[in-house]
C-alpha cells in the first residue's frame, strides 16, 4: 500500500509544524481517535476505533516521530495493533513547504503494509481505506487550523 | 463470535426504536457482509435487528413508468421476477450477475444499497436509472444518495423500503467481474431515457458515479464509437490487488462501449 498527496493550508509553516507535533490537534483530526497520549517527546500512543464500512474495530496505535527537522519534515512510524483484527505497518514522510502569502504546502507520502484478518477480508479495500482516512486527516487539520476554510473544498478528494 | 442481543420486530417503527435504544446496533439484511465482518472480529455489534420480519419491505410492482422494489427483496427474486424482466430486463439481469447463488438468495437491494459496497452491481443501476431510494422517513433521489466509500446519504438508524427505478426506453449493464468473489471490478449501465441517456458506474472509485461526459457523447450520438475521446468521470480511481487504477481506467470505457454496442445492435 503506497499513496501521496498534498495539501495547501492557509497558515504559516510554524503553526502547522507546532499542530504536527501537538497531541491535542492529532486526537482531534483523526477520525474515531478515542484517546491521544504524548509518551515522549516524539513518541504518541492513540486509540482508535476505525469504521470503514461493516468494519468496526478498535485499533492500539503506536507513532514514533524519526528524522525531525523542524519545522520542514519528520517522519512518522506507525504500528497498528487490533486485538483480533489484524496488525498494520508504515511510514509516512511529512514535508512543509513555505507558500505563496504565508500559506504552507503539506506534501506527504505513506508506504504500509497490513496483516493478519484485516488483510485477509479486507484486501480490496485497504488501499482506498488508507486514502479516505489520509484525506479525512489532512482535511481535518486543515479546518482545526482555518476554521474559515472552505468545507466544501476540504471534502473534496484530492 | 461476540455475544449480541438479537431483535426481529415486526414493524418498521419498532426497528428504528430498537435501534435508537441499543448501545452499538446494527440492522441485519441478507448478512452477507456484516456476518463475515462479524466472525472474523472485524465488528462486534451489541444489537442485531433483524429486518426479515418486515414483510412491508418485500415486493416488486410496476406502476406508470416506475418499478419499484421493496428493500428487503432478494436479489434472485428481482431476477426471477417476471415483471422486472419485461419491464427492465437489464435490471434483472444486473440481479442474476451478483455473487454466486449463496449471495444472491441472501442478499437484498436494501441491504446492498446501505452498505454502499464500493464495487456491488446495485449502485450503477441505481444511478443510470435516476432511481429514487425511499426511506423510513423521506425519499432520497439516486444523484445524493452515494457519498463516498461506504458512504451514503443514510442516518445511521434509517431504513430504506424500497428503490423506485424510472423504467427506461432501453438500457444494459455490463460488468468485469473478479472471478472468484463476480464483485464487480468495473460495472456500467448503459441507460436511453427517449435520447437521453444516463451512464452509472460502479467498481471503479470509493463509490458509483456518474459518467457525464459519456452520458453527453451518447446522448448526441448512441454508439461506441461517440465514447472513444469521451472524458472519464473525475475520481480517484481504485487500486488493489485485483486492478490497478489504469486497468480501471480502461475497464469503465471498455464497458460503457460494451453496454452501448449491446444496444446498438437491437
Amino acid at each position: 500500500m503506497e499513496q501521496s498527496g498534498e495539501h495547501l493550508i492557509p497558515v504559516e509553516r510554524a503553526t502547522v509544524w507546532r499542530s504536527l507535533n501537538d497531541p491535542v490537534v492529532l486526537a482531534r483530526c483523526i477520525s474515531g481517535c478515542q484517546s491521544m497520549e504524548q509518551l515522549a517527546d516524539d513518541r504518541f500512543a492513540a486509540t482508535v476505533k476505525a469504521r470503514v464500512g461493516p468494519v468496526r474495530a478498535t485499533f492500539e496505535v503506536a507513532l514514533t516521530l524519526t528524522d525531525i527537522h523542524p519545522p520542514e519534515s519528520y517522519v512518522l512510524q506507525v504500528e497498528v495493533k487490533g486485538k483480533a483484527a489484524g496488525f498494520g505497518k508504515g511510514l509516512a514522510e511529512v514535508a512543509l513547504a513555505e507558500a505563496e502569502d504565508g500559506t504552507t504546502l503539506l506534501r506527504y507520502s505513506v508506504a504500509g503494509r497490513v496483516g493478519g484478518k484485516l488483510a485477509q477480508i479486507g484486501a480490496r479495500l485497504i488501499d482506498s481505506a488508507a486514502r479516505k482516512m489520509a484525506d479525512d486527516f489532512f482535511s481535518a487539520l486543515h479546518e482545526a487550523l482555518d476554521p474559515a476554510a472552505d468545507r466544501q473544498q476540504s471534502a473534496n478528494p484530492s | 463470535m461476540h455475544p449480541f442481543n438479537y431483535h426481529k420486530p415486526s414493524t418498521l417503527a419498532e426497528a428504528v426504536a430498537l435501534h435508537q435504544g441499543a448501545e452499538d446496533p446494527a440492522y441485519l439484511s441478507g448478512g452477507h457482509t456484516l456476518l463475515p465482518t462479524m466472525t472474523q472480529r472485524l465488528a462486534a455489534p451489541s444489537d442485531l435487528i433483524d429486518l426479515e420480519g418486515l414483510t412491508e419491505l418485500i415486493g416488486i410492482a410496476v406502476d406508470n413508468g416506475t418499478l419499484s422494489i421493496g428493500a428487503f427483496t432478494r436479489h434472485a427474486e428481482v431476477a426471477a421476477s417476471t415483471e422486472v424482466q419485461s419491464a427492465l430486463p437489464a435490471l434483472a439481469e444486473l440481479a442474476e450477475g451478483i455473487g454466486d447463488a449463496q449471495v444472491r438468495n441472501r442478499g437484498t437491494i436494501g441491504g446492498s444499497l446501505a452498505n454502499s459496497d464500493p464495487a456491488a452491481d446495485y449502485p450503477a443501476a441505481v444511478l443510470a436509472l435516476n432511481a429514487v431510494i425511499h426511506t423510513d422517513r423521506r425519499q432520497i433521489p439516486a444523484d445524493g444518495y452515494f457519498r463516498g466509500l461506504f458512504e451514503t446519504a443514510l442516518e445511521a438508524d434509517e431504513v430504506i423500503t424500497r428503490v423506485d427505478f424510472a423504467i427506461p426506453s432501453r438500457a444494459a449493464y455490463e460488468k468485469f467481474p473478479n472471478p472468484a468473489s463476480r464483485y464487480a471490478t468495473v460495472g456500467v449501465m448503459v441507460a436511453d431515457f427517449n435520447g437521453t441517456v444516463r451512464v452509472g458506474v460502479t467498481g471503479a472509485g470509493p463509490c458509483a458515479c456518474r459518467a457525464d461526459a459519456f452520458e453527453a457523447a451518447l446522448s448526441a450520438r448512441f454508439d461506441p464509437a461517440a465514447l472513444d475521446d469521451a472524458e472519464l468521470p473525475a475520481i480517484d480511481f481504485n487500486s488493489d490487488l485485483h486492478a490497478s487504477a489504469e486497468y480501471r481506467v480502461h475497464l469503465v470505457r471498455v464497458m460503457a462501449q460494451r453496454a452501448t454496442a449491446r444496444l446498438a445492435s437491437l
